[in-house]
């Protein structure tokens, strides 16, 4: 109401505060369109005509291939342990900040993060250093033979410290803006601690965590880095997606490598369509409801 | 249902939230817990609610007798309404309100029909019949806290508690929930304790106030008791306007500069600083000395506006400002020009040994 009687108020040819002149705006929205262009659209577009530079039938071929479907199988695995597992981790953590004041809080929220400072290379290289055959439990691992490194346990395990963060980093600060007061208010009125957890905390916050877990899945099944570290790259056996582009392209296959490269690809888009749509719904379910 | 709080300490850290708190609240009584903030108030009725526990071997909590201190909030079965209503954003009001009877055990929980007929019976008494299906972001302020206190109500609590029930509306909607609340008491006369800021509100609302401050209860009484008879300075400044006279205590009689009043219980004090109090409405205002007794003055400023008229005056020796309050006849005889001298007489003076400062 206010912004409509302003408007009517205002002469139409006035110059608002906030407006730049013509030529700064075009030139800025310009700069922006190019750099993206140029960094995302031009890559994006490369992968798409590369894999498909001789035709469907060589590009289909790619993922006949039974190293790419083991790569592809695994890269799943990996993504289905990881994620459910980070997504419980995650939940628990973020409980525990947002909701409850206790020593060495600080610290926890520290470390959390910690992934997100840490090379992945090192976040890998730590797998080895412990789980390796000249690491400190390597020997005992042997002994009981039970392979980490170089296996399909210590992708996960690299793969579950990588994306630790996402699921926390998201809620922590969500959880906290809402405060305890609606879960003191459950309580009062005699619900459980799984009670309050399932009909109050968890509705608040699904959206919230269903961008987490987009995010966890996301990296999950991109992470090259430190999953490349451990995994001793065994064709069928430890190779997952982004390790199989690698290979295949280092031996010129390059309408392989870009073939499943578009698969990772079509993945990203399908998590940034998705994004769009959790972003543009808890919005309005925010909006609606303060 | 009765409240007792025994001997309660409860420390944030270094600091004191509550000092050995001590407190009865009679079945179905409506009381109110009034203090500035930081006094301890909210931390208190969040100790009876069982959502903060006080330090441990401190005090006891109990209700109608039975100890209730390491009991969770859920098993106390109190209601509780928080300052800001807390109502579940996701959950309409029906679903708001059927919370506490959906949660419950398998066994004693209502049917469905029956839910249906206490939410609506709820509705009914918060006057929110046509809201049921809208959200809380749907509603204004005052109508979020009547849900809350419906929600708190379905469960049938033994005990109502309310945080600053009306802090965070506006003037208008606190003074017509205030009678609302008293209404609500009488049809469903449950103990019921709130904690306010607002001493209006608690002389309006409530039938005991517990004056609270940093951390200590200091007095206790109805409201005509704790706003006639405060039991010290404190009580006394935060429960409505109050002139300071600075002067001396010397043998039963108060000295403020040349004119000396007597006081009881002072008999024995042997010329002390002191401070004596007096409400506005408790001054007389006099074109001349009455003999006994009064203090000369000088009018700074009148305003006549409203039914009362009010006068900032200044005493006449040390210049120390007070303010009085007249009905429109008591001004009527008197000639009340800024820079006139009257005279004034104290007549309900109580007497504090100057050893509290503001």
């Amino acid at each position: 109401m206010a912004g409509a009687i302003s408007r009517l108020n205002r002469p139409t040819t006035a110059r608002r505060p906030t407006h730049d002149p013509v030529w700064v705006r075009w030139t800025l929205t310009l700069t922006a369109l190019a750099f993206l262009g140029l960094f995302l659209f031009v890559p994006l577009a490369a992968v798409f005509t590369e894999a498909l530079r001789r035709g469907v039938g060589p590009y289909f071929e790619a993922f006949r291939n039974p190293d790419a479907i083991a790569a592809i199988t695994l890269t799943l695995t990996v993504a289905v342990i990881a994620v459910p597992l980070n997504l419980v981790f995650g939940v628990a953590a973020s409980w525990a900040i947002a909701k409850f004041n206790f020593l060495g809080k600080s610290v926890l929220i520290t470390l959390i993060d910690l992934p997100f400072a840490v090379s992945p290379v090192i976040s890998g290289l730590i797998y080895v250093l412990l789980f390796g055959a000249q690491g400190l439990v390597g020997p005992w691992l042997q002994d009981h033979d039970i392979s980490i490194v170089f296996a399909v346990p210590g992708i996960v395990l690299a793969t579950i410290f990588v994306t630790f963060p996402f699921v926390a980093r998201e809620l922590i600060p969500l959880m906290q803006a809402q405060g305890n007061d609606e879960e003191f208010a459950a309580l009062t009125l005699g619900a459980s601690g799984w009670q309050t957890f399932r009909r109050v905390t968890l509705p608040n916050i699904k959206w919230g965590l269903f961008y987490g877990v987009i995010l966890c899945n996301a990296r999950a099944m991109g992470e090259f880095g430190a999953v490349s570290v451990v995994s001793g790259h065994i064709r069928g056996q430890t190779n997952t997606m982004p390790l199989h582009v690698e290979i295949l392209y280092n031996e010129y296959n390059f309408v392989a490598a870009f073939a499943v490269a578009s698969l990772l690809s079509l993945l990203a888009l399908v998590t940034l369509a998705l994004k769009s749509i959790v972003e543009a719904r808890s919005h309005s379910i925010q909006t609606v409801q303060p | 249902m009765s409240i007792e709080v025994r001997n309660i300490t409860k420390r944030f850290g270094s600091f004191t939230a509550l000092n050995n708190v001590s407190l009865e609240v009679r079945s179905g009584e409506l009381v109110a817990l009034l203090g500035p903030s930081g006094s301890g108030k909210t931390t208190l009725l969040r100790i009876i609610a069982g959502l903060e526990f006080a330090d441990a071997g401190s005090g006891q909590v109990c209700f109608n007798g039975e100890d209730v201190t390491h009991r969770s909030a859920a098993a106390r079965q109190v209601g509780f309404a928080f300052q800001h209503y807390a109502l579940f954003r996701h959950m309409t009001v029906f679903e708001n309100i059927a919370f506490g009877l959906r949660v419950r055990p398998r066994a004693e929980r209502p049917a469905e029909s029956e839910i249906r007929r206490r939410v609506a019976e709820l509705l009914k008494l918060v006057q929110l019949e046509q809201f049921e299906q809208r959200f809380p972001s749907q509603l204004s302020g005052g109508q979020r806290q009547r849900v809350a206190l419906a929600r708190a109500l379905a469960v049938e609590p033994k005990v109502l508690l309310l945080d600053e029930p009306f802090g965070a509306l506006d003037a208008k909607v606190r003074k017509e929930l205030r009678r609302w609340l008293r209404e609500l008491h009488e049809k469903v006369p449950i103990t019921t304790l709130f904690v306010t800021h607002d001493q209006d509100e608690a002389l309006e609302v409530a039938s005991r106030i517990v004056v609270m401050n940093e951390g200590r209860i200091e007095q206790i009484g109805a409201p005509d008791e704790v706003y006639d008879r405060p039991a010290n300075p404190f009580v006394y400044n935060f429960l409505g306007n109050v002139n300071l006279f600075h002067g001396r205590i010397h043998e039963g009689l108060v000295h403020l500069g040349n004119t000396a009043f007597a006081v009881a219980g002072h008999d024995a004090a042997a010329s002390v600083p002191a401070i004596a109090y007096v409400r506005p409405h408790e001054i007389k205002v006099l074109s001349r000395p009455n003999g006994v007794g009064s203090l000369p003055a000088l009018i700074r400023y009148v305003n006549s506006a409203g039914p009362l008229v009010r006068l900032e005056l200044e005493r006449a020796d040390d210049r120390g400002p007070f303010s009085v309050e007249l009905t429109r006849e008591e001004g009527r005889g008197l000639a009340l020009q800024p820079g006139a001298q009257v005279y004034v007489e104290l007549k309900n003076l109580r007497v504090f040994a100057d050893d509290y400062s503001i």
